[in-house]
């Protein structure tokens, strides 16, 4: 058999596949475009268009939050050529050390890929083709002073970007700020790349999904030598950067200025609901900071640290988180229990026996009208033990256990001891005693009073709002607006609407106590008195032509002076404000709490003052060195 | 006789001087893929060029030793080679894995793998066997013989595993036909067990191999091609599936090879011409449509491990989609490249396409040269693969043209399979383009394996066997 020839065969297959190949390369390489724009794709040719975030506006329509225009110096290293570190580190005002660390630093902030072979996270993310941002967060003034002298160093652009902006310098606490993400928030959320903002406090991070908007990518194809951009396959695959919505706020910008300046020099907090709706309508956390501070990364670094280590504590959100004992105003509380249960009746008198708890000199209250009007201490000291020694169990153990279970149960269907689902982070629960705590936590949990070992004796200072009760702020301004719808609220919140999205769907259920709306009718008679009937302990607050209805508090403060407490709504009628004001270390309710809750009141309702001088002597009160007792 | 005139009489300049621009192209290649700007010195050790370098300076080294020494001892020690070189893979079994495989024999960073010298090994005792047959010496016994020297160091080194390097094996089966050593006896033998069949030959037994190749070819064409749709930036709106895509290109090969085969035939072969072609055409034709509607009929999980297999669809492991972006590195050449060292995806530093300085090396090829570039490297190979055949048929010895056609068909191999995985023409099995991957061991064997071949024919007069 000769075979000869069939080197022929396997030259043919040499030759067949080198033009097949050639061929293919022909239509790969020349004539199919589609390579190209997967190279391109794969390059990350791809523009993210992070979009500004929603503005804020506040229940007037007034713009609280906006975004003000800035520029990143953005760095490409692939296009840097021979880089003069040492003009270049004049030119953004840096020393050339700095620029030498910042190229590092990049590097090192993109993160470590996995690699597939070895599974070792050593695979640098970095692309020297790839745009970062080289220096952040640029004036506009800044941009322009050094954008004529970009042209000498190749590699170095200007892009926009965009920040928050307060032009009201208001309401910190509430809105919260932003910045930048951490490593393990753009692993845990794929939405987020390095160098993009996320709230971190208040409004900006409860709505942070809604703010944040949605992403636009475009899909860029650039030619070999990384220019003649043009969109891809005419922009069919690009998504356009929309803007989060407008976040509708219910709360008053000027109410809350007026209130924050009304606290200057001072340390507490106002809370203002509109207790037909739950709308907050002002939350003043004293001392406060002007949010402007927290805009960007540079004076951020420079102002959180020092607001952080503020004695007075600005950054502290007391509305949401501080817990205060209640003091008097507890009693209101106490009055419609006691009713509700049958313990007294509307004219119930109880003598002002001061040996019972300690009290001021006052006649003793006939009804439950005088007892709030002249908050008699001996008065809620027997109330509230037929509340709790109810004769409901035989033995007296027995019997205070299931009265505080009762009680204890009353006072969280008022919204106390648990949180309040307001759209905000970081709030407090307050504390309402139930058996439980008594039985295994109090006064520690090593040694608690333990089961069937504590009667009303024992507990007796929650009566009148001390000892174990502890409520926030936004709690008392929420009784306040329980009290003035007599028996029920709306979960005091923030956000009216979302872009055209009403509030969320917890917000528009009401929320009944256990208490019928009756038994609030005496108890607001007293408060009416207490503000505008001699005998009063408000009357600092009353006002010629609106009705208020308060109760002053003085909460027992071991560490110090008491502090002034007060909570009231207006008007009597038809109620269009609930508020409560806590004023630290300032003493009697009616001193101070209860005139600032009056100009609060007025302001809102009427927008001016009548009374200056009231005003002038809050405005120039400093209250804020007074801590220890009798100065 | 001859044994006294000088070492570099009767060299082929031809196939050396190919082999050396190879080699320049390479090394230029690899300086372009690992460019480091921190060290441009062309000759840093410390970098993947200037170790490249160092292989080089040492294969050379290694190919004056091969001229130094005379060229009949590879026959005299055919046998102790062969067996040296399966030793040496039984060893690499033994030694740690290296990315899951025991493939590299050394210590530390200086390693080789066996599996590339065993390919010459392997020549040189096919080459020795298939000498020691008379001409029309095929029957059962010697194909099975030869069978078994080739399946001793593919079962070694697919226990590595060594896939890439297993298949390349299978190329000696093209040597065995070319010596007419094929599967002729075996397929007669069942073709003759059907009662009242009585075959001297049959076409199929005795061209088994190539129409095996052309089928597993084909095949991986259709696969590859199945998910595709083709489009033409001067005709926009124009889509051909990919399946037809293929049936038109062969229609086109038919043509062509028609009209070629025309012009050279004889008048009295052309109607036979006429007659092949359409036969292979229609052939080529049912087994495309065969397999594209058969993988199309297959249920989604079979699709996908084949899918898997072939590298067409992303490793569910995360390993990336490597062909892709190594089809797009080559497509984006476009005609004349982006320029030396301005591979934006294949460049090491821009990571976007892996191992692209060894598997993947004419990506930056492609991608930096364009079409042109492209089609220098296809004239190239397809130059040395011609001059080694037709080294190959002037040898006296059929030891020498075994082994000359070993040398011409493993390099074939390398070449298709390692550029086909890189146009989409073949699955991703790593397998270095000779000469142009940066590595040491096929550096040195591809360059020993060429200087024996050269030793070899510069010797051819010597040989009377």
């Amino acid at each position: 058999m000769n075979t000869d020839a069939r080197r022929y065969v396997i030259l043919i297959f040499f030759l067949v596949i080198g033009v097949i190949y050639s061929i293919r390369l022909f239509y790969m390489q020349v004539v199919d475009e589609s390579w190209t724009l997967r190279a391109q794709e794969i390059a990350e040719k791809r523009h993210v268009v992070v979009p500004p975030r929603g503005i804020v506006k506040d229940r007037n329509g007034k713009k609280i939050v906006i975004n003000k225009t800035y520029y990143n110096l953005m760095m490409c290293e692939k296009d840097i050529k021979h880089l003069d570190t040492v003009a270049f580190a004049k030119l953004i005002g840096w020393t050339p050390e700095k620029v030498k660390y910042r190229f590092k630093e990049i590097y090192y902030e993109e993160g470590f890929d996995k690699n597939p072979k070895t599974k070792v996270r050593n695979v640098p993310r970095y692309q020297k083709m790839r745009k970062y941002a080289f220096v952040k967060e640029m004036t506009p003034e800044e941009m322009a002073e050094i954008a004529t002298s970009l042209g000498n160093f190749p590699g170095f652009s200007e892009e926009i970007t965009s920040m928050r902006s307060y032009p009201y310098a208001n309401a910190a606490n509430i809105l919260g700020y932003v910045s930048e993400v951490n490593g393990q928030e753009v692993e845990e959320d794929r939405f987020y790349r390095s160098g993009d903002n996320i709230g971190r406090a208040g409004l900006e991070r409860f709505y942070e999904t809604d703010l944040r908007g949605r992403k636009g990518v475009h899909y860029i194809v650039t030619s070999a030598m990384n220019n003649a951009i043009e969109p891809y396959a005419n922009g069919k695959y690009d998504t356009t950067a929309k803007q989060g919505p407008v976040l509708n706020l219910s709360v008053d910008i000027d109410l809350q200025a007026y209130g924050e300046k009304l606290m200057v020099n001072k340390r507490g907090c106002i809370v203002a609901i509109e207790p037909s709706s739950g709308e907050i309508l002002a939350m003043v956390s004293a001392p406060t900071f002007d949010p402007n501070l927290f805009v960007g990364k540079r004076a951020t670094s420079q102002n959180y640290p020092r607001l952080l280590l503020d004695k007075d504590k600005p950054l502290y959100p007391r509305p949401l988180q501080a817990e205060y004992p209640p003091g008097s105003i507890f009693k209101l509380l106490q009055s419609v229990i006691a009713l509700q249960e049958g313990a007294i009746t509307v004219n119930t008198g109880f003598p002002c026996n001061k040996s019972l708890v300690g009290c001021h000199n006052h006649p003793s209250a006939r009804n439950i009208m005088e007892a709030v009007q002249m908050s008699c201490n001996p008065y809620y000291y027997q109330a509230v033990r037929r509340i709790i020694q109810g004769g409901r169990k035989k033995g007296l153990y027995a019997d205070a256990e299931e009265g505080l279970r009762i009680w204890s149960k009353y006072m969280q269907s008022f919204g106390l001891g648990h949180k309040l689902d307001t759209d905000i982070p970081g709030i407090r629960s307050g504390l309402i005693p139930d058996p439980n705590y008594y039985d295994n936590v109090f006064p520690s949990k090593k040694h608690p009073y333990g089961h069937h070992q504590w009667a009303f004796s024992t507990i007796r200072s929650i009566s009148i709002g001390q000892g174990e009760v502890k409520v926030t702020p936004l709690q008392m301004a929420n009784i306040a607006s329980l009290i003035a719808n007599r028996g029920w609220f709306y979960t005091p919140h923030f956000v009216k609407s979302i872009g055209k999205k009403g509030p969320l769907p917890i917000y528009i259920k009401k929320n009944y106590s256990m208490v019928k709306s009756q038994h609030f009718d005496p108890v607001i008679e007293g408060m009416r008195r207490v503000v505008n009937e001699a005998g009063g302990t408000a009357r600092r607050a009353r006002l010629e032509d609106i009705i208020i209805c308060g109760k002053t508090g003085t909460a027992q403060n071991p560490q110090g002076e008491d502090h002034s407490v007060f909570i009231a709504f207006a008007p009597m009628n038809n109620p269009k404000i609930a508020i409560s004001v806590y004023v630290e270390n300032a003493g009697a309710g009616g001193q101070w709490a209860a005139p600032i809750a009056s100009l609060m009141i007025e302001k809102y309702l009427k927008n001016k003052i009548t009374d200056p001088e009231k005003e002038k002597r809050i405005l120039e009160a400093n209250l804020m060195n007074v801590v220890k007792k009798g100065k | 006789m001859s044994r006294n005139q000088s070492l570099t009489s009767n060299v082929d300049w031809g196939l050396l001087i190919v082999f050396f621009l190879m080699l320049g192209m390479g090394v230029a290649n690899v300086y372009s893929v690992a460019y480091n700007a921190d060290h441009p010195n062309f000759f840093d050790f410390s970098q993947k060029y200037g170790k490249q370098i160092l292989w080089i300076g040492f294969s050379l080294f290694l190919g004056i030793v091969v001229f130094l020494i005379d060229s009949d001892i590879y026959r005299k020690f055919a046998i102790p080679i062969y067996l040296f070189c399966l030793g040496m893979l039984v060893l690499v079994l033994f030694m740690p894995a290296v990315n899951g495989a025991h493939a590299w024999l050394g210590f530390g960073s200086l390693g080789i793998q066996p599996a590339e010298f065993a390919k010459i090994g392997t020549a040189i005792a096919l080459g020795r066997y298939i000498n020691s047959l008379n001409v029309n010496q095929q029957n059962v016994k010697t194909v099975i013989l030869a069978n078994i020297i080739l399946l001793g160091p593919m079962i070694l080194i697919l226990m590595q595993p060594d896939a890439g390097s297993f298949v390349v094996f299978t190329s000696f089966l093209f040597v065995m036909y070319r010596e007419g050593l094929t599967y002729d006896p075996i397929v007669l033998k069942l073709v003759n067990l059907i009662p009242g069949i009585k075959f001297k030959s049959t076409w199929v037994g005795s061209h088994f191999i190539p129409i095996l190749f052309a089928v597993v070819f084909l095949s991986l064409v259709t696969l590859l091609m199945s998910n595709n749709v083709l489009t033409f930036e001067f005709w926009p709106g124009l889509e051909i599936p990919g399946f037809y895509g293929v049936l038109i290109s062969l229609f086109l090969l038919a043509l062509i090879s028609y009209f070629i085969l025309r012009w050279i035939s004889s008048k009295r072969d052309r109607s036979k011409v006429t007659v092949i072609v359409l036969i292979g055409f229609i052939m080529a034709a049912g087994i495309s449509t065969t397999v594209n509607v058969g993988f199309q009929g297959l249920a989604i999980h079979q699709k996908e491990r084949i899918e898997l297999f072939l590298g067409m669809r992303e490793d569910p492991n995360g390993d990336d989609y490597n062909r892709n972006r190594a089809m797009a590195a080559v497509g984006s050449g476009g005609l004349t490249g982006k320029g030396y060292k301005n591979a934006s995806l294949a460049s090491v530093e821009s990571n976007h396409v892996p191992e692209s300085e060894t598997d993947f090396i004419f990506c930056p090829l492609a991608e930096e040269w364009g079409f042109v570039g492209s089609l220098v490297i296809m004239f190239l190979f397809m130059f040395m693969l011609i001059r080694i055949i037709t080294i190959a048929e002037r040898q006296k010895s059929r030891f020498n043209r075994v082994y000359a056609y070993s040398v011409a068909m493993i390099i074939f191999y390398h070449f298709a399979i390692n550029i086909g995985m890189n146009i989409g023409f073949a699955p991703v099995i790593g397998i270095p383009l000779p000469f142009f991957s940066y590595g040491g061991s096929s550096m040195m064997s591809f360059s020993v394996m060429m200087f024996i071949l050269i030793k070899l024919d510069s010797q051819r007069n010597d040989v009377l066997s």
